[in-house]
């Protein structure tokens, strides 16, 4: 028998702002975190506008943000912080041994590669020190993350891109039904960088306003930044301590398109066999999701093929589940997208509330999904479901099951 | 959650000792290494000149004619070392295959794209920058590459974790083969020798200079050597591999994943991390320490790690230590970062496949206080069933696996 996994504590790092109070106030008031860029100059781009967190300060939150690393470490970190505080826990009551981390990511450190990259172009690569490759590698994030909390547990980085959040929440779920752990804390965090705002935008992907997801004029995504972290243990452990529980982890799914790097697959196959496996995986049907947070990029494939995902998943009953994309409010925070929106979720199946698509103005034929338009909606949310696609064909689905002792 | 074991079914290694795991198996046992002068970039102005390169790799031979131009150097390992596993295992390309599934541990995946889509938009400007270069620009790139060309529509995963990326893949991997997520993977790990890296690690001055060789566990070590390649093996249910009578090379029993909050800095701590990993894989496997015949070592010949491992061993072997049969593979492939995991696997399986041992290449001294037996330096007869593979970032990361010969 599994044991069953809840979440307790939720940490946020967001453009729409800090701690999880604001986040959900904010998405559920429709609040836009999209503005013109500041962290690098965009004169030679012709879209300017992104979601980047305007008042992090690293200081406020680490002991030692130097030794953290990176800025998505720094966020990280800070958020695991802010996570296990909500959870009521403090890593001196814990088995450290047995408290471990699980954090999915896109791009890693990419500020450390841009700055190594204007060292070399300007000629002054002997100024390049030893701290390009302490801080660059991926897996440096969920190692701030535990060396900021003393966890000596399971320590795992998941740079699945866009759909990093998700893997992350699901490792930590079977690490935690395997007996492997006793806490996880499992998300995402990435950095806004120049390199991620370059290729999007030279795929054509970054929208030059906002981000409309379903909407018949949508012109595309707006990249993000951001860290977001939840903290899961076992229903046992956290009835035994009295916890506050927000949801349980019900199951989830894995599979890959196989098809193209940046497109996804023209039928939804990929996503459509994620949640396949998601339903299979918690026992649950078709008829038990209330709630659907989209992957909602707001490009004009995305979420058309989104769409045909969801049709084969579901049925015509695709047609009527509240489908909603935090993207438009927070842009798309890369590896944390899915950790944000995993957030979302187990605040959906404990608030009976889900946040709006906003900028929503017309409807798109290729979309007709109840999106929650402009306006968050109150509803009883037995399961919610988490979907994320990324770059690569990595397609992950996790679900949320309202909590009931 | 099946209570079988996992089991390993297909090897597909891509090692400066050569391709394939034949010529990995033959190299390691013959006691050659794979260093040479670093050809791909120009190592002026660096401290460090050689490494454990793969002069010859040639995509071709083990995929055919087909169009490289969409995959970066990274992502062409991986997938060639995809081929041969899924080769070794039985599943050859054209022919109709099940829902297979990847997971690929990298320390960098696409650093060197990264890095060279950024230059150029620096230096021409943004719109100059190359689309299909950003497609490989993600750490995922190589994984989904190596899905898009094998036509592999399961779980598809990376795992970030420096050098102990390839063997946390292959326990992940494990994993969601007993958890239903999947029914056979191809899972290891890949990383390329690039120029950044490269320097990288030269500034760090972990890299060994004037052209010396590493000596793991050496009381004269100074450094190491970086290398690269992909090390694949493909991993399915034991019932699955039962019923298409495929030829079982050894079977997962147990794994342990651990941290060291000290990220490496506190020899005490990180061997604490190590051993704590290790304890975890064999209660896993329900093993005592005793059942263990043979080590496959993350030593690399740098300072810090080798003696956080040794020590690590003497607190979980005790005694036995410094009898204990132990395989350091980066003497004579260099530290080959997201490989390197998979290395350490298949020397085990070459060990249980020949009854020899290879010898730690430069074994001539010992750091005088770490438990590690002289007889290690020496090529020798040895009939094991159960080992242990220890994997390490150098700033964390622990991982543990034990395998068991044969099948279940």
């Amino acid at each position: 028998m599994n044991p069953r996994i809840v979440v307790t504590g939720i940490g946020v790092i967001s453009p729409i702002g800090t701690g999880l109070e604001r986040f959900w106030s904010g998405l559920l008031a429709g609040r836009s975190g999209i503005r013109p860029i500041t962290s690098f100059d965009t004169a030679a781009y012709r879209v300017k506008n992104g979601a980047e967190v305007p008042d992090f300060h690293a200081a406020d939150h680490l002991a030692d943000p130097l030794a953290a690393g990176g800025r998505a470490s720094q966020m990280g970190a800070a958020a695991a912080r802010m996570a296990l505080a909500d959870a009521g826990l403090s890593p001196s009551e814990l088995d450290l041994d047995r408290a471990g981390v699980a954090m999915g990511t896109t791009s890693g450190e990419p500020l450390e590669v841009e700055h190594f990259d204007d060292l070399y172009v300007a000629g002054r690569l002997a100024e390049v020190g030893p701290g390009f490759l302490g801080r660059y590698p991926s897996h440096t994030i969920a190692g701030a993350v535990a060396a900021e909390l003393s966890f000596g547990g399971e320590n795992v980085m998941i740079p699945a891109a866009c759909a990093a959040g998700n893997y992350a929440v699901g490792y930590a779920f079977d690490s935690l039904r395997d007996g492997r752990a006793d806490v996880m804390l499992a998300g995402g965090a990435d950095a806004f960088s120049r390199i991620t705002y370059t290729g999007f935008a030279r795929l054509g992907a970054v929208s030059p306003d906002v981000c409309r997801p379903f909407d018949k004029n949508r012109q595309g995504m707006i990249p993000g930044e951001g860290a977001a972290v939840l903290v899961l243990e076992t229903e046992a452990v956290a009835r035994r301590r009295g916890a506050r529980i927000y949801a349980e982890v019900a199951g989830y799914g894995l599979a890959c398109d196989a098809h193209h790097m940046t497109a996804a697959h023209p039928e939804g196959d990929g996503l459509a066999r994620a949640i396949g496996r998601a339903l299979r995986n918690a026992g649950a049907t078709v008829d038990d999701i209330d709630y659907i947070s989209a992957h909602g990029t707001g490009t004009p494939t995305n979420d058309k093929l989104e769409t045909l995902a969801l049709v084969r998943a579901f049925g015509e009953r695709a047609r009527t589940i509240p489908t909603s994309s935090i993207k438009s409010m927070i842009g798309h925070t890369m590896g944390a997208a899915s950790a944000f929106e995993s957030a979302v979720c187990a605040l959906a199946v404990g608030t009976d509330r889900v946040p709006p698509t906003i900028g929503f103005l017309e409807p798109d034929p290729e979309c007709d999904l109840d999106c929650v338009p402009n306006e968050a909606r109150e509803l009883p949310v037995r399961m919610a479901l988490n979907n994320a696609c990324a770059f690569a064909g990595n397609n992950a689905s996790v679900l949320f099951r309202k909590y009931d002792s | 959650m099946s209570h079988e074991n996992p089991v390993v079914t297909g090897l597909g290694v891509l090692s400066p000792l050569g391709a394939g795991a034949p010529r990995f198996t033959a190299g390691l046992l013959s006691g050659v290494t794979g260093f040479r002068d670093v050809t791909r970039f120009d190592t002026a102005g660096l401290g460090a000149h050689r490494g454990g390169e793969l002069t010859d790799f040639d995509p071709a031979e083990s995929l055919g004619a087909g169009n490289f131009r969409p995959l970066d150097r990274t992502g062409l390992l991986a997938t060639a070392a995809a081929r041969l596993a899924l080769d070794d295992a039985g599943f050859p390309a054209g022919a109709p295959a099940p829902e297979i599934g990847l997971v690929l541990g990298t320390m960098f995946g696409s650093l060197k794209t990264i890095a060279e889509f950024d230059r150029r938009a620096l230096v021409e400007g943004p719109i100059y920058a190359k689309p299909m270069d950003f497609a490989n620009s993600v750490i995922n790139a190589a994984a989904g590459q190596a899905a898009i060309w094998h036509r592999l529509p399961g779980a598809n995963a990376t795992i970030s974790g420096g050098p102990a990326a390839g063997l946390a893949a292959l326990v992940y991997a494990g994993d969601l083969l007993r958890r239903g997520q999947a029914e056979i993977l191809v899972a290891g790990g890949a990383d390329e020798m690039c120029f950044e890296s490269f320097l990288g690690f030269d500034r760090r001055g972990e890299l060994l200079a004037n052209g010396a060789d590493p000596k793991p566990f050496g009381a004269d070590r100074r450094g190491f050597l970086h290398g690269e390649g992909a090390g694949l093996l493909v991993l399915e249910t034991a019932a699955g591999a039962r019923a298409r009578g495929a030829r079982i090379h050894a079977e997962l029993l147990g794994s342990g994943n651990r941290f060291d909050p000290s990220r490496g800095s506190d020899a005490a701590s990180a061997a604490d991390a190590a051993a704590r990993a290790m304890t975890a894989a064999l209660a896993q496997a329900g093993l005592a320490p005793e059942a263990v015949d043979v080590v496959s070592a993350a030593a690399n010949g740098s300072l810090r790690l080798d003696r956080a491992e040794a020590l690590a061993l003497g607190r979980v072997f005790g005694a036995r230590a410094i009898h204990l049969p132990v395989v350091a593979v980066k003497a004579q492939t260099g530290e080959a970062l997201g490989a390197s995991g998979a290395f350490q696997a298949v020397a085990l399986l070459a060990v249980f496949a020949t009854g020899t041992v290879p010898g730690i290449r430069g074994l001539d001294t010992i750091e005088p206080d770490l438990p590690i037996d002289p007889e290690n330096g020496w090529t020798r007869p040895l009939d094991a069933r159960v080992g242990l593979v220890h994997a390490a970032s150098m700033d964390g990361q622990h991982v543990a696996l034990v395998i068991r010969k044969g099948t279940p």
